[in-house]
């Protein structure tokens, strides 16, 4: 078996940004020249594959989904099957393949990645979702490789002390790291895509 | 710094089997095997950067059939080699007490703790400082339904 492409999974709470995260990554790699596909894992539906397909940033082929039919972190760390299954055949039908990027379905703080699904993996929150968010101490935030604090520019309207957030943040990671985001806009993605280079397909900007 | 990165695209073997064993004898008399620690927890992993004891930054990537292992050879040169070291596994020893096994059972399941069973008391991997794993019990550790074994 060759090792085919690397694969970095995408988690985090509903509506916290991923798959915003996701269209403001694609073109960004697209233009380091790297060759990618997209995973995205739905409950019932394959509306956030659609989405994508929708936005015209990839291939369609390039965009497969997994409907997980049960809690989302079941088919990506429990039995993460029906994705590996699903990334191997994008290896398959792209030899040249050097990134797929995987989607999970939203889900709660608990969720986190099987290492034996992806090379690494992100954890998508947002400051709407409170600042008590990484003081809660979730799994997802504790462990993940990196987490991405999304939709910053909305601390003042809800409320959020996002210095406070973000140092809290740090605390519970022990100096992992982490990279605010405004994925409308795009502040922050490139830092995003520069740590997936760096830690999986070994590149440096 | 790409450049200066070691490539490793497979495992070579086991340091144990014999011709590897004496190739690295005498690569170690010279102060030539290189270690790459990697904790337990992430051994499931193809795909990463490490830097060995000797400052050697690895660019990591193995086909997906692989899995990493203590005394796993990644590289085996005239005069040098690498090879992977896995970190001590620490455990949390615990008692339930008389009828109180099922529902430690089933919090270290609903935790998604990863866990093992022995001679009655339940051993739970520390993946993360052990202080996050006591909090969890505390309630039961202080009313005597958990005790701590051990530390």
């Amino acid at each position: 078996m060759s090792k085919g492409a690397a694969r970095v999974g995408i988690g985090g709470p509903v509506g916290s940004g991923k798959t915003a995260l996701l269209e403001a990554l694609i073109p960004r790699l697209k233009a380091r020249g790297v060759d990618l596909a997209v995973i995205t894992n739905d409950l019932v539906t394959h509306e956030d594959a659609e989405r994508l397909r929708r936005a015209n940033l990839l291939d369609p082929s390039r965009v497969l989904a997994v409907e997980a039919g049960a809690c989302p972190h079941t088919v990506i760390r429990e039995d993460p099957t029906l994705n590996m299954e699903a990334a191997d055949s994008l290896d398959r039908a792209f030899p040249g393949l050097q990134l797929i990027l995987i989607e999970s379905g939203g889900d709660n703080l608990a969720s986190t990645f099987s290492l034996d699904l992806v090379d690494y993996w992100l954890f998508v929150i947002d400051v709407a979702g409170g600042d008590d968010i990484p003081r809660k101490r979730g799994p997802g935030i504790l462990q993940c490789d990196l987490l991405v604090i999304n939709k910053v520019d909305l601390h003042e309207h809800v409320g959020v002390d996002l210095p406070r957030m973000l140092e809290e943040a740090k605390a519970v990671r022990a100096g992992r790291p982490i990279v605010c985001t405004n994925c409308r806009k795009g502040d922050g993605v490139d830092q995003v895509a520069d740590a997936i280079c760096h830690a999986v397909l070994f590149q440096d900007a | 710094m790409t450049s200066q990165l070691c490539h490793i695209e497979r495992i070579i073997g086991d340091r144990a089997e014999p011709g590897l064993a004496h190739r690295l004898h005498h690569l170690a008399h010279e102060g030539r095997v290189e270690t790459v620690t990697v904790a337990v927890a992430d051994l499931p992993r193809r795909r990463f950067r490490a830097v060995t004891d000797q400052g050697t930054e690895c660019a990591i990537a193995l086909p997906r059939d692989t899995r990493l292992f203590d005394g796993a050879v990644l590289l085996l040169e005239d005069d040098r080699a690498i090879v992977v070291k896995v970190g001590e596994q620490e455990w949390l020893k615990l008692r339930p007490a008389e009828g109180f096994a099922l529902e430690l059972g089933y919090l270290a399941g609903n935790l998604h703790w990863r866990v093992r069973f022995a001679d009655g008391h339940l051993l739970v991997a520390v993946d993360v400082p052990r202080e996050r794993y006591l909090a969890r019990i505390e309630e039961h550790l202080a009313a005597g339904r958990v005790t701590l074994v051990d530390g």
